[in-house]
This record gives C-alpha cells, structure tokens and sequence, in this order.
C-alpha cells in the first residue's frame, strides 16, 4: 500500500472521525470538569441535534447553514433538561445524576424515534466525489468539517481564556468553594456550561451525520470512543478532549490492520481500559473526581 | 465603635453548637488574633463572622449594619474578604487570572487595584504568568492574600495563614499583615503560632471549648501566667 492510500483511506478518516470524536469529547470534559458528573445523555443528544437539522434541512435550507441553528437548538433544550431533571438532584450524591442522565438519554432518543422513525437517513442523497488535493483526497463535507472543528475548538479555547465568564467556568471547574467565595454565581456558570455543552453536542451529531448517516442510535454508539477520549486526554481538559479525540479517531480507523473490521468499535474500550491502567489521570494529568 | 462586633455568638455546623458564646471585636486598622487549643473553635469563629455557619445566638455586626446569618456572597459585597486555610488558590489558574477572579464581583478600572496588590506582593509580579499550583507554600498564601484583596475589603479574615510555612515565610507573612493594615484594612486571623502571633497582633483572644477565655493586647496575652502555661508550653 502507497503512503498516499494510507493518507487517503486511513489517516484522513481517522482524523475527520476524532475530530467528531473530540468535540463530544469536550462537552463530556465540560461536564465532569465543572458539573462534576458523567454525562450519559451526551450522545443522544447530539443525535438530537443530528436530527433538528436534518428537520431544517428538510424545510429547505442548506445543512451548513442548518448547523449553528441546531446547535441554539440543543443549548437551549440542554439547559432545559438541566432545569427539569438535573438541578432538582444536585444536593444528592452524583451517582444519582448520573443515573438520571441515563434516564434522560432514554427519553431524547425515544423522541427522535417518534418524531424521525427509526429509518437511517442523509442531509443529501447522491454520490459525492473527492477533490483532489495534491493527492489527498478530500469531500467539501471532511474539509467543512475539519474547518467547523478547528473554529470551534478556537472559539471555545480563547472564550475560556480571555472572557470573564470563561475564566469563572474555569474557576468553578478548579476550585468550586473559593469561586463562590469569590462571587461567582452557580446557577448562571451551571447555566453557561449546559448552553455550550448543548451546542457542541448538536455539533457533534450534525457531523457525524453529514459524513455517514442519520439514525436514532448513532449517538450511544459513538458515547463510548467520546467518553474514552475524555478520559484519554485527562478530565476537565479541553485540550485533553482534542487530543483524546483524534488518538480514539486515528486508532479506530487504524485498528482493522490488526483486527477484522468489526472490532473497530472495540478499539475505544481497549483505550480506554489501557489508559485507567497505566496512566488513570490521563495525557496531560486531569482531575480525580 | 468597632468595625467587627461579635456578641455572644452560639452555633455550629450541624445540630450541634460548637461555639458557646464567642465575643470578638476588631477596631478600625487593628490585627486582632485568635488562638487557642485544637478544637477551641478558633475557625469556626471566624466562619461564623463569613456567614459559613448556623448562627443560633448572638449577634455579628460589621460597621453599623447587623449582618449576622447573611450569605457569605452579601457579606463579601459589603466589605469582608475571607481567605481559608486550604485550598485558597486557583491551582490551574494564572496568579494574575487568581487575582482577577477575585475582582469578580467588581466592574470598572481595575488597575489601582492590580498595582496595590502586585505593589504588596512584588516577589508575585515576575511570577503573574505561572500557575498558582505551580508556586511554593508562602507564594501561594500571598497569592491567596492578593485575590481577597482585589475586592478592596475593609475587614480580612485569614485562617492560619502560616500553617504548614517554613519560619522565614512566616515572617514574611506577618510583615505583610502589616503592610495590608496599614494600607487601611482591619484583619482578623486565626493563629496556630500562638506565641509568634500574639507578640505581632494589636490584639488576641484566647478561645477554648468554643468560648472566650482571656482577652488583651498582644503582649499582656504573652505575660499572663495562665495563658503561658494553657497554650505557649510555659
């Protein structure tokens, strides 16, 4: 096999899939980082998402510009399940919410199922061909959605870092007893953290649709390479996140020169059972919850 | 009339009272100390005046105003800073970020304040891109120090500071103290140091069994027989 196949069948695909990978991955660092739980809901979720824009591009619009739209969608929907089901848990012991998640992860998805059927379905129809880009091959949807992930992972890192609310996410990730002593209010970082962890989940789900399909299980099915990423990279890092991401995305396109094809999926749990053995805290050194 | 006025203060964490009637005054620019025995209920004093506990008896009041049983987040608005014993930094946070967050609550130009506290602190201005975690025990308190002090409180409470600092650091701290009084503001802190404390506060409170046991400036504390013999190992 020519280095140029391996590029073009392997490595391009393993990094457009951990690119996915990495901005669920986000969100559920988001969440241990600063909600201090396990978000199992994460991925039915983004099929949600997934599936309201499908519904805007049903009525017309292009799935691009369906995209940020979805996503106001699901941040809003996300601090919504928060108000309804999570806050009235927080004063329980997390493994309650934790519990709850799975709960609400049911429900999302017995939603898409009634609302969409349980049928698989595409943004667009049709064979689309590579371009060719001095020999690596790429579709305008890989280059869309290599572009969509390196701006948001831009936007969110300069968020965290300059804004003020972005630094009391990061202090209420950090220290949650002297960020209220300081004057940070819970509820809006609470708040805060939802909306964007509802946006990236819709994200996530809109671009593993465009570049496969749609169907109501295809955000538990990638819930466990986005958890094995989080936990990868180190809990409560964002960069971690990114990281995890593309090693799970890489190894998973990888992994069928050692194993046959239907391993693939197993490829993120063996990652994940190797790091919580010889490195529990991940690459660069996350929280302990 | 005092800033701080603490009347007979009873309460505790849960049901039961650990304070039993603590009275503890602090005047405008004083160093007032808490020390005691393990279990005297020094911190828990001060935690009661921050509104971090069931305050069942008594009365805090702080420049006029009775602020007992407020939310500690009202009781930072209206001017007392708290710094606890552990854990009083952002460790993945930037000293200046530390700084900033304790700027929280506050809108506007903060630059007199970043100059007073890097002012205070100069060993922290070289040192305003590192991580908190990053730093040595005495850096850290200063830092810790530094965040309550961008909200330009007028009473800080400190708990321990020099727990667990070397004795040149905790030399250093007190010398800040200092420096923090004179820059106007009145300080309360608790004191494992009893005897190092009290020869450097205005005055002390010797607590124990969560009530007041002796009470006077800083060197009649040290020259009482009692007291010598209670806390300082005679």
């Amino acid at each position: 096999m020519s280095l140029l196949d391996f590029l073009n069948f392997h490595l391009v695909p393993g990094i457009v899939l951990g690119s996915i990978y990495a901005v669920g991955a986000i969100g559920i660092t988001l969440v241990f980082g600063i909600l201090r739980f396990s978000h199992f809901a994460h991925g039915d979720m983004a099929t949600l998402g997934a599936f309201i824009a499908l519904a805007l591009v049903t009525a017309g619009m292009g799935p691009w510009s369906a995209l940020p739209i979805a996503m106001a969608a699901v941040a809003v929907i996300a601090i919504g399940v928060d108000k309804l089901f999570y806050d009235y848990l927080k004063a329980r012991p997390k493994i309650v919410t934790v519990m709850a998640s799975l709960g609400v992860a049911l429900m999302l998805r017995a939603v898409v199922q009634v609302v969409f059927g349980v049928d698989p379905r595409t943004y667009a129809s049709g064979i689309v061909r590579p371009d060719d880009y001095f020999g690596i091959l790429l579709r305008d949807r890989e280059l869309y959605t290599l572009a969509a992930v390196v701006a948001i992972v831009i936007g969110l890192a300069l968020f965290l870092r300059h804004s003020r609310w972005g630094k009391a996410m990061r202090a209420m990730s950090d220290n949650p007893d002297l960020a209220r002593l300081s004057g940070v209010d819970n509820r809006k970082v609470t708040m805060l953290t939802w909306a964007i962890v509802g946006a990236l989940c819709a994200a996530s789900g809109f671009m593993l649709g465009i570049n496969n399909e749609l169907h109501s299980m295809m955000g538990w099915q990638v819930l466990l390479p986005m958890f094995a990423a989080a936990i990868l990279g180190g809990v409560g890092r964002v960069e971690g996140a990114v990281l995890g991401g593309l090693i799970v995305g890489i190894a998973e396109e990888l992994s069928i020169f050692m194993l046959p094809a239907q391993y693939k999926a197993a490829t993120a749990f063996a990652l994940l059972l190797l790091i919580l053995l010889v490195r529990p805290r991940g690459l660069l050194n996350g929280k302990v919850l | 009339m005092a800033l701080l006025d603490m009347k007979d203060v009873r309460g505790g964490y849960g049901d039961a009272d650990v304070l039993h009637g603590v009275s503890i005054t602090v005047g405008e620019r004083e160093i007032v100390v808490i020390v005691g025995p393990n279990g005297a209920g020094k911190s828990t004093a001060m935690k009661a005046v921050f509104g971090l506990l069931k305050v069942r008896g008594g009365s805090i009041v702080f420049d006029g105003e009775d602020i007992t049983a407020w939310a500690p987040d009202r009781i930072v608005q209206r001017g007392i800073c708290y710094v606890p014993q552990v854990d009083n930094v952002f460790r993945e946070m930037t000293v200046h970020e530390n700084f900033e967050m304790g700027a929280f609550l506050r809108r506007g130009d903060l630059s007199a304040a970043y100059e007073r506290v890097y002012g205070l602190f100069p060993d922290l201005k070289a040192k305003r891109k590192n991580l908190a975690g990053d730093l040595s025990g005495g850096q850290r308190q200063m830092v810790a120090m530094g965040r309550a002090l961008m909200l330009d409180p007028r009473l800080l409470l400190l708990d321990e500071p020099t727990a667990g600092l070397s004795p040149k650091y905790m030399e250093q701290i007190f010398q800040i103290t200092r420096d923090v009084r004179d820059a106007g503001l009145s300080i309360l802190l608790v004191e494992q140091h009893a005897k190092q404390a009290l020869a450097f506060c205005d005055r002390g409170y010797v607590l124990a069994t969560g009530a007041n046991r002796h009470e006077g400036t800083g060197q009649a504390l040290l020259a009482d027989r009692e007291v010598a013999e209670m806390f300082l190992g005679g």
